[in-house]
């Protein structure tokens, strides 16, 4: 068992429910008249992720490789499922509801795992001479955009598409000996991205934008939007700002206070900067950075390519989702979706989070002898 | 850190398996390039807090919009001297709605609606509201809610999340649980016990907690109390410190006023006004008819009444102004009288004036020429001034030349030879005009003076009038001199003449007349005890002696013209007071009586006035001695005088009539007073 990623991903788990008790308790008592409502339900999830990534961790991750088709087909299959059974929150369907149980699955979280794996399968099944044409890129990448399409238009959820098409990338990357067509890709994802939102901002007039162009102009002036789609930004923005180098004290913000809405949501690390500061912000990246660092190790040191790109896979998915989720609430990207990885609330998240980290820990018991030797 | 080493049997090693080094250098790459990420937005961390860390603590601080709240605070109380609350203060609730809250889920609008409701909320107007202001918080639904409505709903709504709690009633379908965005704002609500008891003395005050007329606006200060304030500021740290300030509730007045004297009253000029209104024309039983009942040995005001009453509680009632003259455009009485009509079809720049008319006090607001009320004034600074004296004898033909005018008697015949004490008995016009060139222009408008007429007394209520129409000696006509020696082309006031009168009786000493008698603080203890307040000498002691005197006869000599203001079984002096008012020969009156009790020993002054009877010879005092007699048969006995004299038959029916008893226990006489009954009741 690799305890010192152990020890990390369970550092951050802790912090996380600290943080969500400190910033749910007020809304949790307001609307269920009980402060620890959403700390014992992200508990029992812990918990019961905890107990699904030990089980992972046994699981030679070569299984995984075997039922990788299966696992494509099930992730598919649950987003399909939206359709007829899907339950809507706030105005979006994106559950499912669990026979039987209190809680909902989420199938865009299944899909990232199920597309890490699946991926991870097709680019060893290349080999590395594909890998190095274009054609190598573009097919692995086909089920990646299948799958996010299908998230973006059956669940209605842009975030998780992209970070499913960024997490094959990633893996994409690493696989491929090459930097050009990367980069080339990168560039002309910015400059569409531009011209999207010089288009957003010079047809602003014409009343003819749906929410997403609506959130593009309040991203580039939140202040203005601050009545409707900038409100959020502009409070998390307030409360980033009123936090200071040290903070006003863990429990101590006012925003948590009705200003901004499910801050144990998407917002949780607005809520970090107010009570813990500057400080407490950037150790908790720094804790992201370390957790990244020791999924490096453990890939480089994997015991074949099939383990490596799992890891490789999970260090996308993580890495693309902090950042995101620290863009949006520092209102450095237009305003999407994003949890915060351990630490924002949410059943399917922390559960699907703990199984990958269940895969890279299996992955860490087949590390190589020879590697060992080195660390010696 | 240690590693585990796994031997794994499904080991694969080298060829295109492999994870080689140029990947792993790649991947290197990609940690270098997230780690380029992290220190970019760690940098935008701290970019917002370097260029907008000031601004935005400001911002969350004043996004704290509960920081600053008002706390209302009591009004004080009024109280008559017995202890009776005659106004006081209810602590209120405004039901405040949060359409923000409410439309936050779809199943909050119904039930909250319901709830809205049950308190009386026109719910269609409400619910238009909340869809059309979806982001007001705060609209004040309902006012005035009472302490127990707010309470009964409260209960109610906590009993029913309860049982829905208990029976596991699904969140969506939950009526209790999903009320949301109601609260209530406490505030206090002025309230008068007694409706219409007192309101000219009292005033009322509305909301803001301004005080209208009489005690209310007079001593607005006093009653009113500091609002508490709930507040937030910002300490060194800009950290948010929270304070409060408590409110301090306003001090309670406690009267010199009786509230069963007031009363009495107030049911004697119901009375009078029941058995007037409607008898020559539509409308009330006279303009005014009012009545004072003063301690006249402190000023100590103990009734102050004058039709028509309103009630306190609503003083914006129209109905209460039936029967009222109207006005012209100077707000004076003209021809004509409110009818139900004209109370509906009164325009919106009427509605102000007629109820300020209604509101007024015309004890002390209103002035008109007293009549003959003002002779025992004149007689007294005669007395006092040695220019007439107690044996002088008068004679009277009927008229009195005065600079070529022929100023007319009572009588036309004449009241042949009269001593001074006679002349006040038969209320000699002549007699009088004779003693007044005696006493010379230079004493009379200097006692007029004295005895404050045309000034303030200094009563401590709203709106008291002044007239300062005094002439000077040098300017004084023979006429106007002659004139006012019986009440004739000078003005005064109720409570002017009142004042007065209880000096002239009382041994010559003016007090001031008030209406409170000290102060308390909202807890009960004493601030302030107004005592009573000499504030001149009229005349000596003697002078008032043959004052008493004389206004005994008044009652009592077989001549006198007040023999129907006597009380049964009670001795007492007085004046009565005819006056025609101006334009003179309309054949509209004012008239009056001003009395003491007991004669020997005056302990109470009351003086009541009718003015314009509805009635068509409006010129007989009996309007207003019947009211004088009215009050003192009750208030005496009320206040443990017994009855000195033996009581008539018909008297005794009377007082059978009314409840009241017969106290005298002196030596059977019934006879007494027999060639006094009068003829003709009143009412």
């Amino acid at each position: 068992m690799d305890y010192s990623l152990l020890f990390i991903v369970l550092f951050l788990l802790s912090f996380g429910l600290v943080m969500l008790y400190s910033t749910s308790s007020y809304e949790a008592a307001l609307e269920y008249g009980d402060s620890a409502y959403f700390l014992k339900r992200q508990l029992v999830f812990t918990l019961f992720g905890l107990v699904l990534m030990t089980g992972v961790s046994f699981i030679p991750y070569t299984f995984w490789k075997r039922v990788s088709v299966l696992a494509y087909l099930v992730s598919v299959g649950l987003i399909v499922l939206v359709i007829p059974f899907g339950m809507e929150v706030n105005g979006a369907k994106r559950w499912i509801r669990i026979p039987g149980l209190p809680m909902q699955l989420q199938p865009a979280e299944v899909a990232k795992i199920g597309v890490i794996i699946f991926s991870a399968m097709i680019i060893e099944k290349l080999g590395r001479r594909s890998l190095a044409t274009i054609k190598g890129f573009i097919f692995p990448m086909i089920p990646a955009v299948i799958v996010a399409v299908m998230i973006w238009q059956i669940t209605d959820n842009l975030s998780s598409a992209i970070i499913v098409v960024a997490i094959v990338f990633g893996m994409l990357f690493v696989a491929c000996p090459d930097y050009g067509k990367f980069l080339g890709i990168v560039v002309t994802v910015l400059v569409v991205g531009a011209f999207i939102v010089w288009y957003t901002v010079n047809s602003a007039d014409t009343n003819s934008l749906d929410f997403r162009g609506e959130r593009i102009l309040a991203w580039l002036d939140p202040q203005a939007y601050a009545g409707g789609k900038g409100y959020q930004t502009i409070q998390a923005l307030y409360a980033i700002g009123s936090g200071g180098v040290f903070g006003k004290g863990l429990g101590q913000s006012m925003q948590k206070l009705g200003f901004i809405p499910e801050a144990q949501n998407d917002m949780i690390f607005s809520i970090i900067c107010e009570e813990l500061g500057l400080f407490g912000a950037i150790s908790i990246m720094l804790m992201f950075v370390l957790l990244i660092w020791r999924f490096m190790m453990i890939a480089n040191s994997a015991d074949d390519f099939y383990g490596a790109m799992l890891v490789v896979g999970v260090i996308s998915h993580i890495a693309v989702q902090v950042i995101l989720n620290i863009a949006v609430v520092t209102n450095t990207i237009p305003n999407t979706g994003v949890t915060l990885p351990f630490i924002s609330y949410g059943g399917s998240s922390v559960f699907f989070l703990l199984s990958e980290i269940g895969i890279v820990l299996s992955v860490a018991r087949g590390m190589r002898r020879d590697e060992l030797a080195l660390m010696e | 850190m240690s590693r585990q080493r796994v031997v794994n049997g499904k080991n694969t090693r080298g060829g295109l398996k492999r994870f080689t080094i140029s990947m792993q250098n790649k991947l290197v790459v990609l940690f270098a390039i997230v780690l380029l990420a992290f220190v970019g937005l760690g940098v935008r961390l701290f970019l917002i807090n370097r260029d907008n860390g000031q601004t935005y603590s400001m911002q969350v601080l004043s996004q704290q919009a509960y920081e600053n709240q008002t706390i209302p605070f009591k009004r004080g109380r009024i109280l008559d001297c017995k202890g009776t609350v005659l106004a006081d203060s209810q602590l209120v609730y405004n039901v405040i709605v949060d359409s923000k809250q409410i439309l936050q889920k779809d199943v909050y609008l119904e039930p909250t609606l319901d709830a809205l409701e049950s308190l009386g909320v026109n719910r269609n107007r409400i619910k238009e509201y909340i869809t059309n202001h979806a982001s007001s918080q705060y609209y004040i639904a309902l006012k005035n809610l009472s302490y127990q409505d707010r309470k009964a709903y409260l209960e109610k709504v906590a009993a029913g999340i309860a049982k829905e709690k208990e029976d596991k009633v699904p969140a969506a379908q939950r009526v209790y649980d999903n009320i949301k965005g109601i609260w209530f704002e406490s505030g206090y609500q002025r309230f008068y016990p007694h409706g219409d008891l007192a309101c000219d003395v009292l005033g009322f005050s509305g909301s803001g907690n301004v005080g209208t007329g009489g005690l209310e606006e007079y001593y607005n200060d006093t009653l009113n109390g500091v609002v508490g304030r709930k507040y937030g500021y910002l300490d060194e740290g800009l950290n948010m410190e929270q304070t409060m300030i408590e409110a301090k509730d306003g001090n309670n007045l406690v009267l010199t006023l009786d509230a069963n004297i007031q009363s009495i009253v107030q049911k004697s000029l119901n009375q009078f006004n029941a058995a007037f209104q409607n008898q020559y024309r539509e409308g009330l039983g006279a303009n005014n008819a009012a009545c004072i009942v003063m301690d006249c040995n402190s000023g100590e005001v103990l009734a102050m009444a004058g039709t028509p009453f309103f009630d306190l509680n609503h003083p914006s009632d129209l109905a209460a102004l039936w029967g009222m003259p109207k006005l012209d455009q100077n707000d004076e009485p003209q021809d004509g009288y409110l009818t139900y009509t004209d109370l509906l079809t009164m325009t919106e720049e009427d509605k102000p004036r007629y109820l300020n008319a209604l509101w007024r006090n015309f004890c002390i607001s209103d002035y008109y020429e007293p009549g003959s009320t003002a002779k025992p004034f004149t007689v007294a600074m005669g007395l006092d001034t040695g220019t007439v004296s107690d044996s002088d004898e008068y004679y009277c033909g009927g008229y009195k030349m005065i600079d070529g005018f022929k100023i007319q008697c009572h009588t036309r015949e004449g009241d042949g030879w009269l001593t001074t004490g006679e002349a006040v008995e038969y209320s000699c016009n002549v007699a009088l005009m004779e003693m007044v060139e005696k006493i010379g222009k230079e004493n009379f408008t200097k006692f007029q003076n004295v005895y404050n007429f045309g000034l303030k007394t200094g009563i401590d209520l709203a709106d008291e009038a002044r007239t300062d129409q005094f002439v000077s000696d040098a300017t004084m006509t023979n006429s106007m001199l002659a004139t006012n020696s019986f009440g004739q082309n000078f003005d005064a006031t109720m409570i002017q003449m009142a004042a007065g009168f209880c000096s002239l009786i009382n041994g010559g000493n003016y007090y001031e007349p008030h209406v409170v008698k000290k102060i308390t603080s909202p807890s009960g203890m004493t601030l302030k005890t107004i005592e009573p307040r000499v504030l001149k000498k009229t005349v000596s002691e003697s002078t008032s002696a043959h004052i008493r005197d004389y206004t005994v006869m008044v009652v009592e000599g077989h001549n006198g013209t007040g023999i129907t203001a006597r009380p049964a079984g009670y001795r007492i002096g007085g004046k009565t007071g005819t006056a025609e008012t101006l334009p003179r020969g309309n054949d509209e009156y004012v008239v009056s009586f001003i009395g003491y009790a007991p004669a020997e020993d005056p302990q109470i002054v009351c003086y009541a006035v009718v003015d314009r009877a509805n009635i068509e010879e409006q010129d007989n005092p009996m309007y207003a001695t019947a009211i004088f007699k009215n009050v003192m048969e009750e208030v005496l006995p009320y206040m443990g005088i017994y009855m000195t004299e033996p009581v008539t038959d018909k008297e005794r029916e009377r007082l059978d009539k009314k409840g009241l008893e017969v106290t005298y226990t002196g030596d059977e006489s019934p006879d007494k007073w027999d060639w006094a009954d009068d003829d003709e009741d009143m009412y």
